[in-house]
């Protein structure tokens, strides 16, 4: 079976190679992959093979060939391959996208293919949504007319929306029964509601996919597809997949038995034969003869699903005839309209005329194809129709309601079947007023009344494109996919010059013309005739053949509890009730064909649900998300907050521990910073002025190093003042280019609620950090670093021994979090990669005058109402101090306050003093290097180090001491994690100079020549000059 | 081996010191970036292999366990670590790709190469750590690299998304590093293979404000409703390959934390009626969102959020079966959605514009993009056989064997969300490939092969996920049972 499948994935796969180079004849070849699976069922009866996939999941790829998979295994291989064989003579050499057409078409076959041998209800379910995915590719194919793409996607959706309700039904079973196997699912059913509930999801995939009220409308809408597609897609393939569930499930369901037989008997009966009375009603005002087959269609498929669900052997044994039967006349049918489209040029019925006089052979096929349709002898469609009858008389009430409905179906039948000959073939005489005949009087009862603007919508198969014309985009659809029973009409167009004056008379009478298919068309290809012809007599065969079918079929039926009961497949049962239904059925169907009412137009199939229900969908998806995504920042905060709130709020209340004790303080010392903190904080929030905002929120920041300092921890204390005051440094170099005042302020019930929902984060938070202080239970780990410091770190300083040591792995994180940052602020400001070269120092203009006192490398750059002599020569006395301290800092972090991060941000202060004494060119001379470069360095020597421990034998970023004693030096205490501390104060000095060359001195740069381009314009500007005067 | 476990997280980071020292040689750069992320794949592939026989500890720098910190590659973040370094690789390749046809004008790629290692490096610390804190910083290291990345060009517009981005983030950083605060002073350790005890003895009530506070700090990473507006809002702005990596890698690393914390910090699933909820208002909020979208980048970015919502779904079932399911899901959505965002940079090279109502007749003018984008929306959608089908199928069998209502309400939106997934994509297929074409605006830009050979990569690596799906399944299964046992991280660790 495997090998049949990947027959079929390796022929699509090849499929656009072979069509480029073959053209259309490569079909023949392609039709060799469901040949073979067709003759595989030839030669066997059944079959079994189990390969593992995903055993965790229950999923296997199970397969088994019993009765009935088989005879859909002959239909899908057998129907495939004269499909397949008729589209090499179908379409014309080079039509567009035939390659894909194939490749899909294939693969369809193929995916039907392993949905009818599936063992494993999940992987049947798997074929399933593939068949699904491929039919929605073939009736899109001609994808560039709206009414197709919108056809493909209800397909698409319908189908799959059933497909998920099977799902979730399998899954149901499958618990149940420990398995997906349908032996398994069959032996182990659950009961009570459960299975009612399974069963009821299972239906709704099933009767999804076949196509049955209320959601029938997709299939005739799916007629965009070209008609070898819909030959297949009715006869073999995708709607019998629903048939076929419903035939496998109801034995089990038979047997099982309880409410859930009930309903499900209930639904699939009922809905069955409301599709087949609604579908076969509508079939009748069809003028489009593919039209009209589909809507036969969905009405067969009612008649089948009710029959196959209504759940005895007698119905079981004449539903599957019944399957056998419509597979072969339904593709029969179709591919001779196919024919008839091709040979004239339409498929309206109203415009074809004495076809069958002159194409004798292929009416021939058509009578022997309907005859079966019709359930007239010696076809199959009469075998089975008479068991249908013969079993249904023997099943009690349910079965004499269900006759009833299945034998006005039939008439129906006949009636549309009359109307598709009919329309196809006859000669009709028409002319207005003269309607003598009966058929043109039937005609006319139908049309007469009727109004036809003469509109040009996507109707009847006329719409066709001078591009792909025969093509596979031989884009028939009716109107729009709302289940539009009745396209209206393509009023104009009339070819041929007698009939021109006529036709403008005939379209006010509300008649449209008809086509004299005149001689100069030519007759159908004999090739094309083959499949058609093949088809039609198998049916034919069958029928004539009934015992043996019955031989064949029979051990399908014997799954039910009821085996061997009445009805038996047979031509002749004999003068009986059934043969007295098929006559009824026969006289009844001619006389409504004969003297139809006039109705306007047919019923629709509900397809206006499905729009309103998309539409609804739309609209409830775009207010949904307008309600959501407001797009505002504030709005986003203020909902985390409130889920900060809501969580963390509750949980708190329940958890607040009965009696607390409640320290304020360890010395009274502790209050002044908070109480600066807390004061700083407050005014913070209403501040207007950004500046003032600003400096408010940097003293919370001084005011929690003095927390640190008094709680004994002056390193904590030094690196907080420092971070602090870079910060206020860097963000009021932000602050220049940012008007002086807040722009939008809140409107005064904004700010409450605002107020609000900080005032209640701020007691959440506090009242949590109290909660888990009290809840300590356990000593902190870093009780233990103290002692470990020394032996292990080589540091006295514990800070730092953390820091570069104990978590130098966080350390290394952060000072790449250091590298990103100031990359980000770089790459913000100078946005484009030449402009990047900038980052790097840049050449002073001009050399500076001999004649004044030099205290600044570039002092003289500064323009002179701008230089501050005093602050120059701070700056020339002060900078190579600091500086100095830094690398002391840096050295002698290990043991004493200080290491690489407090060193490297005391060196950037060093260079911050000296950008804000002499400006960028200053900033040049102080570092002549590029930033990048710098914090480059860093990284790769603070990584460095911990990949070269890993390199020396030991863990990532284990530190060694060494002793050394140096001649002139003494002494030398040295921990290896000093390198890795040399590493980040490079990235902290690079962070520095990378902020201060972007926001500062490209900055400048952009105001300098901004306020060039404001002197030439003459400040048209004014509002968002640059706040240039706070540096 | 132990030795292989810090090279995920070292090998990028020292990558990303030599291209910016390289800054002007754009080749070595290149050269550099390809061969470290190869590195990383081939590592994170021994790791993989390695971690089968019990999880591989490291203590960084020699410290006795619970002193220092420690990395932890058992089998969950090894098997993450080798999804994110392929996807990593790939869209590096597409990203340079992309750079060789454009030049270097709209993305300075001397700083694109070392932030995005910097990325990587943050994205594979957060799978390795095994200590809070060290979590926290491998979120940090990713997002200060995700700043860069999504503001590249400093475009108004990526400005403005950027804004919303790092405003969002930050805040979700501090409720992160305030919860880990609270942690430590209520149990006295970060180490999470002891917080494992410590956190039980916890009375009721402060452990579910800790739970809470770090739910709620993953969620927003994880673009979890209600806190999953910022991400719509921002992903889309970005260049196309940074939109991807974002797009498969980050939300996960936050998936991946709530995976890890939930199951062994905070076990038993206390909370777990409060993650289905959140888990079926994502899904359908996501998913309507995306059905309302008309430009494809924001279309996807909504079905990346509404996808987390069948993430969420496995955890909060925390079961096994739930667990492994979210597991596979985490893997098949990394990369699928991945693809599909290099796919949409392909198809607005193509067609000059992401917006839907701009594109059309791509089936017919660009059939290999038709395929590139078509496998991985149904798998997106989950369609069988491909992978989202497989992850699906395992929550809805964990969700029946749970048996409750809620998780039967998510069966329930689950396959109505994958409805929907597949009705937004199919019209995304319907108007862009097969509608008649646009009038075109511009000659389409070049896709040069190296655009499009990862992103063909990625397909077929997302179809073969239902090649392996055997071996694969059983993986995340062991995953799972290792993760609701416990006892094999926190021995490992703490022996």
């Amino acid at each position: 079976m495997l090998i049949l499948l990947a027959a079929h994935l390796v022929a699509a796969v090849l499929a656009p190679m072979l069509v480029r180079v073959l053209g259309p004849r490569a079909f023949y070849l392609l039709a060799a992959a469901p040949l073979a699976a067709f003759g595989w069922a030839v030669t066997h009866r059944e079959g079994e093979w189990i390969h593992p996939w995903v055993p965790d999941l229950g999923l296997s790829l199970a397969f088994r060939v019993d009765t009935l998979s088989w005879l859909l295994m002959l239909l899908v291989g057998g129907v495939g391959a004269l499909v397949l064989a008729y589209c090499a003579r179908y379409f014309a050499p080079g039509t567009p996208g035939l390659g894909r057409f194939a490749a899909v078409f294939v693969g369809f076959a193929g995916a039907m293919l392993g949905l009818v041998a599936s063992d494993d209800l999940l992987l049947m379910y798997v074929f399933w949504e593939l068949t699904t995915v491929f039919s929605y590719l073939l009736i899109g194919h001609s994808g560039t007319a709206r009414p197709n793409r919108r056809a493909a996607l209800q397909a698409l959706i319908v189908t799959t929306a059933g497909g998920l309700a099977m799902l979730v039904g399998i899954v149901i079973l499958g618990r149940h029964a420990g398995g997906y196997r349908w032996s398994q699912v069959a032996a182990a059913l659950p009961d009570g509601p459960v299975l009612t509930v399974a069963v009821v999801l299972i239906l709704c995939g099933a009767l999804s996919k076949s196509a049955i009220f209320p959601v029938s409308f997709w299939l005739p809408a799916a007629m965009a597809a070209p008609t070898p597609v819909s030959a297949y897609l009715h006869a073999a393939a995708m709607v019998k997949a629903g048939v076929f569930l419903v035939a496998g499930f109801a034995p089990m369901i038979a047997v099982a038995g309880g409410p859930a037989a009930s309903v499900w008997r209930f639904l699939a009966v009922g809905l069955g034969l409301v599709t087949m009375l609604v579908g076969g009603w509508a079939a009748l005002f069809q003028d489009d003869l593919k039209l009209l087959l589909a809507y036969g269609t969905v009405s067969q498929l009612g008649l089948l699903t009710a029959v196959l669900g209504f759940g005895t052997a007698g119905t079981a044994l004449a539903g599957v005839a019944m399957l056998l039967a419509h597979a072969l006349f339904k593709a029969a049918l179709f591919l001779v309209v196919g024919i008839v489209d091709k040979t004239t040029g339409t498929r309206d019925l109203r415009r074809l005329q004495g076809l069958g006089r002159r194409a004798p052979v292929l009416a021939t096929i058509a009578v022997a194809a309907a005859a079966s349709m019709a359930g007239l002898p010696p076809a199959i469609g009469f075998v089975g129709k008479e068991a249908v009858f013969g079993a249904l008389l023997g099943a009690g009430a349910a079965g004499w309601v269900t006759l009833a409905g299945v034998v006005a179906g039939s008439m129906l039948t006949v009636a549309y079947t009359a109307r598709f000959l009919w329309g196809a073939f006859a000669t009709k005489s028409v002319t207005v007023g003269s309607a003598d005949t009966a058929s043109v009087r039937a005609r006319e009862s139908v049309l007469g009344p009727r109004d036809h603007p003469a509109q040009d919508n996507h109707g009847v198969g006329d719409n066709r494109s001078p591009g792909n014309g025969g093509g596979p985009g031989d884009g028939a659809g009716p109107g729009a996919g709302s289940g539009t029973s009745s396209p209206a009409l393509k009023g104009g167009g009339v070819e041929g010059g007698p009939a021109r004056d006529a036709a403008g008379s005939l379209r006010e009478a509300g008649v449209v013309p008809v086509v004299a298919v005149t001689p100069t068309v030519p007759a159908p290809a004999g090739s094309l005739l083959v499949a058609p012809a093949v088809l039609a007599f198998a049916g034919v065969l069958a029928g004539c053949l009934a015992g043996v079918v019955e031989g064949v079929l029979s051990p399908y039926h014997r799954g039910f509890e009821d085996a061997g009961g009445v009805a038996h497949l047979a031509l002749w049962h004999g003068l009986g009730v059934p043969l007295a239904l098929s006559l009824l059925a026969l006289a009844g169907g001619l006389a409504l064909f004969r003297w139809l009412p006039a109705w306007k137009a047919g019923p629709g199939l509900g397809g206006g649900v499905y729009e309103r229900v998309m539409t609804g969908m739309d609209r409830l998806a775009v207010e949904v998300t307008g309600a959501t995504q407001r797009g505002s920042l504030p709005f986003y905060l203020a909902v985390i907050l409130v889920v900060l709130i809501a969580t963390a709020g509750p949980a708190l209340v329940a958890g607040w521990p009965g009696r607390t004790e409640f320290r304020l303080w360890d010395t009274p010392l502790h209050l002044v910073p908070v109480a600066v903190s807390i004061v700083a904080a407050v005014f913070a929030v209403p501040a207007r002025r950004r500046l003032t905002a600003v400096i408010l929120v940097g003293v919370t920041g001084y005011a929690n190093a003095g927390v640190f300092l008094l709680h004994g921890a002056p390193d904590l204390a030094l690196t907080q003042f420092l971070v602090e005051t870079v910060t206020l440094v860097m963000v009021v170099l932000v602050l220049r280019r940012l008007p002086s005042h807040f722009s939008q302020r809140p409107g005064p019930w904004r700010r409450r609620v605002r107020v609000g929902i900080g005032v209640a984060v701020g007691t959440v938070m506090a009242g949590a950090g109290f909660l888990a202080m009290s809840a300590r239970q356990a000593l902190p780990v870093s009780v233990a670093y103290p002692e470990m410091a020394v032996p292990y770190g080589g540091g006295h300083n514990i800070v730092n021994v953390i820091l570069v040591d104990i978590r130098a792995w966080d350390t290394m994180g952060e000072v790449a979090v250091l590298v990103a940052v100031a990359t980000g602020v770089a790459s913000l400001i100078f946005r484009q990669a030449q402009r990047l070269s900038r980052r790097g120092p840049v050449e002073s203009p001009s050399e500076p005058p001999r004649d004044e006192p030099v205290w600044l490398m570039a002092g003289h750059t500064v323009e002179a109402g701008r230089r501050s002599t005093m602050l120059e020569v701070v700056t020339r006395l002060l900078f190579h101090v600091i500086v100095l301290l830094s690398v002391y800092l840096l050295f002698t972090g290990h043991d004493t306050p200080g290491g690489g991060f407090t060193g490297g941000l005391v060196a950037g202060l060093a260079l911050i003093v000296r950008y804000l004494a002499g400006g960028r060119y200053e900033l040049a001379a102080a570092a002549p290097v590029d930033a990048g470069a710098v914090l480059g360095a860093g990284l790769l020597i603070a990584v460095g180090s911990g990949a070269a421990a890993l390199v020396a034998g030991g863990q990532v970023l284990q530190s060694a001491v060494l002793d050394l004693h140096l001649p002139v030096v003494g002494d030398l205490h040295l921990v290896t994690s000093t390198v890795f501390d040399i590493g980040v104060y490079l990235i902290v000095v690079g962070l520095v100079l990378d902020v201060l060359r972007s926001l500062g001195a490209e900055v400048d740069r952009h105001a300098l020549a901004r306020s060039a381009d404001h002197d030439v314009e003459q400040g048209t500007e004014h509002e968002r000059r640059p706040q240039e005067e706070l540096v | 081996m132990t030795w292989l476990v810090p090279l995920p997280v070292i090998m990028p980071l020292l990558g990303a010191a030599t291209t910016l020292l390289m800054f002007r040689r754009p080749r070595v750069q290149r050269a550099i970036s390809v061969s470290v992320l190869t590195a990383t794949l081939v590592v994170s592939t021994f790791l993989l292999v390695l971690s089968a026989d019990g999880p591989l500890v490291v203590a960084v720098g020699g410290w006795p366990v619970p002193l220092g910190i420690v990395l932890v590659a058992d089998q969950l973040a090894a098997l993450m670590l080798v999804v994110s370094a392929a996807v990593t690789l790939c869209v590096l390749l597409y990203s340079i790709g992309q750079g060789g046809a454009d030049g270097d004008e709209e993305h300075p790629l001397s700083v694109y190469h070392p932030t995005y290692l910097i990325l990587t490096a943050g994205v594979t610390n957060a799978f390795l750590s095994g200590d809070l804190f060290n979590l926290y910083v491998g979120f940090e290291i990713l997002l200060a690299a995700s700043y860069v990345l999504i503001t590249l060009g400093g475009t108004e517009n990526r400005i403005r998304a950027g804004t919303t981005y790092v405003v969002v983030s930050l805040l979700s950083s501090v409720i992160f590093l305030a919860a880990i605060g609270l942690i430590y002073s209520a149990t006295g350790t970060l180490n999470m293979a002891q917080l494992v005890g410590r956190l039980d003895a916890l009375p009721d009530g402060v452990r579910m404000v800790l739970q809470g506070m770090l739910l709620l700090a993953f969620g927003i990473k994880a673009a979890i409703f209600p806190l999953s507006a910022w991400l719509p809002d921002s992903y889309p702005t970005a260049p196309a390959p940074v939109t991807a990596v974002f797009a498969g890698l980050l939300t996960k690393v936050g998936v991946y934390a709530i995976i890890r914390t939930e199951t062994l910090l905070f076990p038993g699933g206390r909370v777990a009626d409060l993650l289905m909820v959140a888990a079926l208002s994502t899904m359908l909020v996501g998913i309507l969102g995306a059905v309302a979208q008309s430009d494809l980048k924001r279309l996807l970015s909504f079905t990346l959020v509404s996808h987390i919502g069948y993430l969420l779904f496995g955890v909060g079932l925390a079961s096994r079966a739930g667990i492994a399911a979210a597991v596979f899901y985490t893997l098949h959505h990394i990369v699928v959605q991945t693809t599909l965002f290099l796919v949409a940079g392909l198809i607005e090279r193509r067609g000059g514009s992401t917006a839907l109502d701009r594109l059309g007749g791509l089936a017919r003018t660009a059939p290999v993009l038709a395929i590139l984008f078509f496998l991985p929306a149904l798998n997106l959608a989950g369609i069988p056989p491909f992978s989202g089908f497989l992850g699906k199928l395992g929550l809805i069998r964990a969700g029946a064997d749970d048996g409750a209502v809620l998780p039967w309400l998510l069966v329930g939106g689950s396959a109505l969300t994958s409805l929907l997934t597949l009705y937004a994509l199919a019209r995304v297929w319907n108007l862009a490939f097969w509608r008649s074409p646009a009038t075109p605006d511009a000659a389409p830009l070049r896709s040069p092969r190296l655009m499009v050979t990862p992103t063909a990569a990625l397909v077929v690596a997302g179809v073969m996920i239902t090649l392996v799906a055997g071996p694969l399944y059983s993986l995340t299964d062991t995953v799972a049972e290792d993760l609701l046992a416990r006892t094999p991280y926190v021995e490992a660790v703490l022996p």
